[in-house]
């Protein structure tokens, strides 16, 4: 065959065309933009801040759609054609540095997201996202709105629920401290508030516990448990401070299941997250030690009612002791 | 000045040095990221430093600035050469450098302050893609009317290469980059993926390949002092590379809920690219079969053949990971950032360079300066290029069975800072082989130099 240059030029162009027709054409031709049963429009601030996540490239590290095969995240609801109806652009992403973010709308309340986005290390210590500080007040509020909008109708009905506990945990704070601790104890379900640690708070345990906390929690409830992170300024109500739980005993002792249950189940409308999905139940337990004996002096753990030890613990004798109970009326 | 731009091979030399300055820039702002994915408070509050306003300028300035101008700037040197004329027109050339070169400036310049269309790989604004289709046109312009004009009657598989590589982009550029649609250069919906990755993979694969392959296609042979092992064999490779790449964007978005007919056609073509792939891979090491020798030991042409080399570990790697099966581990990680760093600066990059320090002293009449730092460069670049393939492909290994697992990426996170770190320490020996190109480059150019004759064919012999 002899390449003439009428030939290379115009064949070029052809089996171009006709290979693109089949990639590009069909599809233009066939897919239907239906909006699927979550999706809703974007409001105006919604929108800006959507072009905020397209023009500081947020898509780089973070994935629009949920696969089949995602475990973790994609258990209840898989990308579908629908969702992405009349977003322009919709940029699907190709890399998962941070999590993907397609139905992430209402995991978080407001104010963490506002927190996050001043500077993700306040949230989440562990972050490689810049901070965007830089970004003026109102961005930062439309970028967090977009992102609370993601997941369309199933999103609202996350951020009802975190606006309506929100309102609660408020007006709780509001109450003062022991008012609000009481009504904390009282979102937990009463066989976890009964439930001591089951596990023995060993010198590793506690180093264990205390890596989960500067990984995960050291910048809300600060080093010393106080609550005075740097994030405590962008949240309401503010982190809790664990000493003050000293005065909380409960038949004299300070329940690990409440702790447990906190760490594991979040605090919907307040600025604490679940950690069900990131943490094993013994990590969660751990970090329930490190907790209850660094900032309380005290943890509840292998005091009864107990089961049997698992097989690997050794003979572990609780030292931290709550203090005595004073008796006098 | 009106001299200068009417000089034959002019705006060949200028498109080479320009490459290989924005190889300098796209390695710094390389650099810039990769250490923010080890530090993210490194040089905090700077809007212009954030991972992604740096990502886009790294990618585009290495595409098209680095990779792209240099290859286009080796084709203009042998398109006439090849059809024994000259260029028809230099200043048309110039024209082209200038559009060519703004539409790379506007990366560092645009994306930094946020104007950017924000979609991998069809990032930059409308006025830059005009400029970029004006630059392609020019270039389309002047080879036509080279060949038209040419003394040579046949036409070598290079010309082919670098002639399709702009008719092919010309057409596909708008089209990808959705140019009817200033505003924000998209589609509404899902379709606009498919737009996207249809220019973001045939950007690679219709561009850059074709311009690679055809300065591989005319390196070997000359430096190996053979006739090209067949002609066959390339118009194969040639057909099929048009007739299956420009299908395989699609597999960028396999999980996503596109058609599945559509699927399954991106997933065939790019199995199917081993063909073409392994025809060009097979033509030239047949070529040079016998005259390893020749090949080895003249710089230039080692760093082509390892170009060829990172090609086919390129081709392999793709077919597989397109696999539905492979793709859900080796999706969205770093599995995949590997294989696009192999494929650009391993393939393009290297064959990039190699045939620029080939062609200079055609170009300029003066012997490269000095062959050691050719080494020196293809070893600062072979190490570092090799240590991010690995540290990449286990990064992604960890993170990709790691969510299949049912991990949280947030968990992983923790565990990639190793592979970051390395990362970060081994960008550093891309960015110094870069460095010690341009200054091989200035020293072989300096105007003040004391002329030697030129030695390369005796050196050679």
């Amino acid at each position: 065959m002899k390449m003439t240059p009428a030939f290379l030029i115009v064949g070029a162009l052809l089996v171009f065309w006709a290979s693109t027709f089949i990639i590009v054409g069909l599809p233009s031709l066939t897919m239907k933009d239906t909006p699927s049963d979550i999706w809703r429009p974007l409001s105006p601030l919604e929108r800006e801040g959507h072009r905020l996540y397209v023009k500081n490239g947020c898509s780089y590290c973070h994935s629009l759609f949920i696969r089949v095969s995602d475990w973790d995240i994609g258990a209840e609801r898989i990308a579908r054609a629908g969702d992405y109806a009349g977003i322009e652009p919709a940029i699907l992403g190709s890399e998962r540095t941070g999590p993907d973010l397609s139905q992430e709308g209402g995991e978080h309340s407001d104010d963490w997201n506002i927190a996050h986005f001043t500077n993700p290390r306040y949230t989440t210590p562990i972050s490689l996202m810049p901070a965007w500080d830089f970004l003026t007040k109102h961005e930062i509020t439309a970028l967090a709105a977009y992102v609370q909008a993601l997941g369309g109708k199933d999103a609202d009905v996350r951020q009802k629920r975190q606006r309506e506990w929100k309102r609660q945990a408020q007006a709780a704070y509001a109450g003062g401290v022991d008012r609000n601790i009481e009504w904390l104890h009282a979102q937990v379900p009463e066989v976890w508030r009964r439930m001591p640690n089951p596990y023995p708070a060993t010198e590793a345990a506690l180093q264990r516990g205390k890596r989960i906390y500067q990984q995960l929690c050291i910048n809300c409830h600060s080093p010393i448990g106080d609550g005075n992170g740097p994030a405590q300024p962008f949240l309401g109500p503010p982190p809790l401070n664990f000493t003050i739980l000293r005065r909380h005993l409960v038949e004299n002792r300070y329940i690990g299941g409440i702790f447990y249950y906190q760490i594991m189940n979040g605090i919907t409308g307040t600025a604490m997250p679940y950690f069900k999905k990131h943490l094993e139940s013994e990590k969660i337990w751990d970090l329930a030690n490190y907790v209850a004996v660094s900032f309380l002096g005290y943890t509840d753990a292998n005091t009864e009612p107990r089961g049997i030890d698992a097989s690997y613990e050794g003979n572990w004798q609780n030292q931290y002791q709550p203090p005595a109970v004073d008796q006098s009326p | 000045m009106a001299n200068f731009i009417h000089k034959p091979q002019s705006a060949a030399l200028a498109f080479m040095v320009a490459g290989a300055v924005w190889f300098v820039v796209g390695a710094v702002y390389g650099m810039f990221s990769a250490i923010h994915l080890v530090a993210p408070e490194f040089l905090p509050h700077v809007a212009a430093l954030v991972f992604g306003r740096e990502r886009p300028v790294h990618v585009n300035t290495m595409l098209y600035g680095f990779t792209g101008t240099m290859l286009v700037g080796i084709g203009l040197y042998y398109l006439p050469a090849l059809l024994k004329t000259r260029l028809w027109s230099e200043p048309l050339a110039w024209v082209a450098f200038l559009f060519w070169n703004l539409t790379v400036l506007s990366g560092p310049l645009g994306f930094a302050f946020g104007y950017t269309q924000g979609r991998e790989y069809n990032e930059y604004v409308w006025l830059a893609d005009v400029s970029l289709v004006i630059a392609v046109a020019c270039l389309i312009v002047n080879t036509v009317m080279t060949i038209v004009n040419r003394r040579e009657p046949q036409l070598y598989v290079s010309i082919w290469y670098f002639m399709a590589a702009f008719l092919w982009t010309a057409s596909n550029y708008p089209l990808g980059n959705v140019m009817w649609h200033p505003a924000t250069g998209a589609m509404p919906g899902l379709i606009d993926s498919l737009f996207l990755w249809s220019w973001g993979h045939n950007l690679p694969g219709l561009l850059i390949t074709p311009l690679a392959t055809g300065a591989a296609y005319f390196v070997i042979p000359r430096v190996t002092r053979t006739p090209l092992n067949s002609h066959t064999l390339s118009l194969l490779g040639f057909w099929l590379l048009i007739a299956l790449y420009s299908h395989i964007g699609a597999h960028h978005v396999l999980q996503s809920p596109i058609p599945n007919w559509l699927k399954t056609v991106s997933v065939v073509d790019s199995v199917s690219m081993v063909l073409p792939v392994s025809i060009v891979v097979i033509n030239l090491w047949l070529t040079a079969r016998g005259y390893g020798g020749r090949v080895w030991n003249d710089p230039p042409a080692r760093l082509v053949m390892g170009g060829i080399v990172w090609y086919i570990i390129t081709c392999i790697q793709g077919p597989l990971q397109s696999l539905p099966f492979l793709q859900r581990v080796t999706h969205f990680n770093n599995w995949t950032i590997g294989h696009a760093h192999i494929a650009m600066l391993g393939f393009g990059g290297y064959i990039a360079l190699g045939a620029m320090w080939h062609v200079l002293p055609l170009v300029s009449g003066r012997p490269v300066y000095s062959n050691k730092l050719i080494n020196l460069q293809f070893g600062l670049i072979t190490f570092g290029l090799t240590g991010f393939f690995i540290v990449l492909t286990m990064a992604g290994l960890v993170q990709g069975s790691a969510w299949h697992n049912g991990e949280t990426v947030l968990r992983v996170l923790p565990q990639l800072s190793p592979f970051m770190v390395m990362r970060a320490a081994l960008g550093v020996f891309i960015l110094t082989g870069s460095l010690v190109g341009l200054a091989n480059l200035y020293l072989t150019l300096r105007p003040a130099r004391d002329e030697e004759p030129l030695l390369r064919g005796e050196e050679a012999a």
